[in-house]
């Protein structure tokens, strides 16, 4: 017969209680014939930020950072929404990384947005031509991240062969968000 | 504007050379636009100086 054997951290000094729900019935939760670190609500880092308002302007043929000034949730203080516009996990593991831009206005040429990781070019998302009206350009992508250092940040592309300022529709033309899928 | 001042001294670039063997970037930090990656095949990335005499 298997057995269930409790271990204490040598390096920390809380307990762990292990609590029934309320109910009056009997509940079985199996754990997986697996080896690995138990995921809950409190070691899940998510996050969704926005741009609220029509302001950042984006050079022809640049890639540029998007700012998300504003947050919906930040569950774990991960992304830096006030300096850098980077999401920075402090649990390594695989996250489900999404980026969409609103471009303000008919944007001859191409429009697009990528996922930059540690500073460089990660992952492309639509490439976009000669729309005829303002193009919502979306980048989603499954990435590791050590849980350190690893880092993700928005960019955007345009080549219309002018300026062209992002679209906010209050909140829901630009947003950038992750949360952990698995752990390490 | 950097795209500008790149195609007045090289008028032969495309708007695809830019997505393919040049980057041009802004990391939204205050400093601006600024050359990422040079890598085109023939045309040697150009100098600060180039660029700002370039009105």
């Amino acid at each position: 017969m298997s057995s269930l054997i409790s271990s204490g951290s040598a390096s920390g000094t809380g307990s762990m209680t292990l609590a029934a729900p309320v109910t009056n019935s009997n509940q079985t939760a199996t754990l997986p014939d697996a080896t690995g670190t138990v995921m809950v609500s409190g070691n899940m880092p998510a996050f969704s930020a926005y741009i609220p308002s029509n302001a950042q302007t984006i050079s022809n043929t640049t890639f540029t950072k998007i700012q998300f000034p504003s947050e919906e949730f930040d569950t774990a203080n991960c992304f830096d929404s006030t300096t850098n516009y980077r999401f920075t996990p402090t649990i390594a593991g695989y996250y489900q990384v999404n980026l969409t831009v609103g471009f303000g206005s008919t944007a001859l040429g191409l429009c697009l947005t990528s996922i930059f990781k540690n500073g460089s070019r990660f992952k492309d998302g639509t490439i976009i031509p000669n729309a005829s009206v303002g193009p919502l350009c979306v980048a989603s992508a499954l990435i590791y991240f050590n849980g350190t250092t690893d880092y993700v940040e928005g960019y955007g592309y345009q080549s219309s062969g002018g300026n062209l300022t992002l679209s906010a529709n209050g909140g829901s033309a630009g947003f950038f968000q992750a949360s952990l899928v698995r752990a390490a | 504007m950097l795209y500008d001042k790149i195609m007045a001294l090289y008028r032969s670039l495309t708007q695809q050379d830019f997505l393919t063997v040049i980057t041009l970037q802004n990391d939204s930090d205050g400093k601006g636009d600024y050359i990422k990656f040079w890598g085109h095949p023939s045309l040697p990335q150009p100098t600060q100086e180039q660029l700002d005499g370039v009105k």
